[in-house]
């Protein structure tokens, strides 16, 4: 597809012609409708208070992970003794057992995508804050992953939730949750949420600012 | 204003009216997906809702995996998972579990069928617009394809422990996932919202 706009140009966009979008079903109306015409749900030309509440909510994400990487997200009772095992703990134990395929799942879904995604919001609310002219085209996308990835961090959840279900034999093995798993879900949930309170737009308002000063 | 769309990933307004059966369409500036325009989309919805609902029911009737191992056997259905993590005293993550991969798809499914067989028929129901706003909203936390990951990796980390037997409610709830993600892929947010609108006005 050719590139149609360059963005160095001020683009018509919705709010220069002085119209919202719905964020729920994509009406366009005046800006100065409170409530969307088609749908009846509540519209803002950008989403509320955006940068304020992402960072709030990352804030919290961060504090949760702390004790999701340190408490044992599942505890296995064997024969008398019980073995806790955090998760980074799980992916190790995976390594020494030859489940490669296993581990790295584990790792990218449990370890890798809640720490990218943290450190991502983290950047595009930090460039949105400072106007940065970086290539907006490619934090859009970078947003849209991280949107996307959100809740594949779920897996190591329910893992313990399967796990615990299935495995109890009488008294000779049992699998019980630990407090990561409550913290841990916490974290992708919140993130979840802070992600969807992130309004991409954003990164292009800062982009036509910066085109109309020169 | 007809046929204009501004997008969700930058604002820019571009106008989709041209749009041929088949085709779609992404933002020329931050290449976010716009809309596809499909005749026959709502059909397609109904089809995946349906076999959907018939799997859901399936894989809630039967076992979904048992664990043998020293001559003791344990056997848990799909509604036994999130009930476990409550035993243990966790409701959050027990509720989060439950509202994840069953009640939350579950509902989105019934909502789909309210939708879209009107939408099919070209019928006006005063529903149309509360439930397509719920089905939007909701879609995000429905986590059946995670779910099904989770399933996979958590029988890969107990097989050298024990013989594991997928049940009928395993292998059903794989043929639910697929036919669920594809129900909610053929739904187009942009065309959904037009044709309610169409049918109001008429």
């Amino acid at each position: 597809m050719p590139e149609l706009v360059s963005a160095t140009v001020p683009a018509t966009t919705a709010a220069s012609r002085g119209l919202s979008a719905c964020h729920v079903c994509c009406k366009l109306a005046p800006a100065e409708v409170h409530h969307c015409p088609r749908c009846g749900s509540a519209m803002h030309l950008r989403k509320n208070d955006s940068i304020q509440r992402t960072l709030a909510l990352l804030v919290t994400a961060c504090l949760l992970y702390i004790p999701a990487n340190l408490f044992p997200i599942m505890i296995t009772d064997q024969l008398g003794s019980s073995e806790g095992s955090t998760i980074m703990g799980g992916v190790i134990l995976l390594i020494h057992h030859d489940a490669l395929p296993v581990a790295l799942v584990i790792f990218v879904f449990s370890v890798m995508v809640p720490s990218g995604k943290l450190m991502s919001m983290f950047y595009l609310v930090w460039t949105v804050k400072r106007h940065s002219p970086v290539s907006p085209r490619q934090r859009t996308i970078m947003y849209r992953v991280t949107e996307f990835v959100g809740k594949w961090s779920m897996v190591d959840v329910f893992v313990v939730a399967i796990l615990v279900a299935l495995v109890h034999l009488g008294g000779l093995l049992a699998i019980r949750p630990g407090f990561a798993a409550l913290s841990f879900a916490g974290v992708v949930v919140v993130t979840m949420i802070a992600a969807e309170s992130f309004d991409p737009r954003l990164i292009w308002d800062a982009m036509e600012k910066n085109g109309r000063k020169k | 204003m007809t046929g204009d769309i501004a997008c969700h990933g930058c604002d820019l307004l571009v106008n989709v009216a041209s749009l041929k059966d088949g085709e779609s369409a992404s933002c020329p500036r931050c290449g976010s997906f716009l809309t596809r325009a499909r005749s026959d989309a709502f059909s397609r919805v109904l089809a995946y809702a349906f076999a959907g609902v018939i799997l859901l029911i399936l894989a809630n009737s039967f076992s979904f995996l048992s664990f043998a191992a020293s001559g003791l056997e344990s056997v848990i259905t799909l509604r036994q998972t999130p009930r476990a993590i409550w035993d243990y005293d966790m409701p959050a993550v027990a509720i989060m579990v439950a509202a994840f991969i069953i009640v939350i798809p579950a509902v989105i499914l019934g909502m789909l069928l309210m939708l879209c067989i009107p939408l099919q028929q070209g019928r006006y129901r005063p529903w149309l617009v509360t439930t397509a706003k719920w089905i939007f909203l909701a879609q995000n936390w429905a986590m059946v394809e995670v779910f099904i990951i989770g399933v996979i990796v958590s029988l890969v980390k107990i097989a050298a422990m024990a013989t594991i037997v997928l049940g009928i409610s395993f292998w059903a709830y794989a043929g639910f996932t697929i036919c669920f993600t594809l129900a909610l892929a053929n739904l187009d947010r942009y065309q959904c919202w037009e044709r309610i609108e169409a049918l109001e006005s008429a």
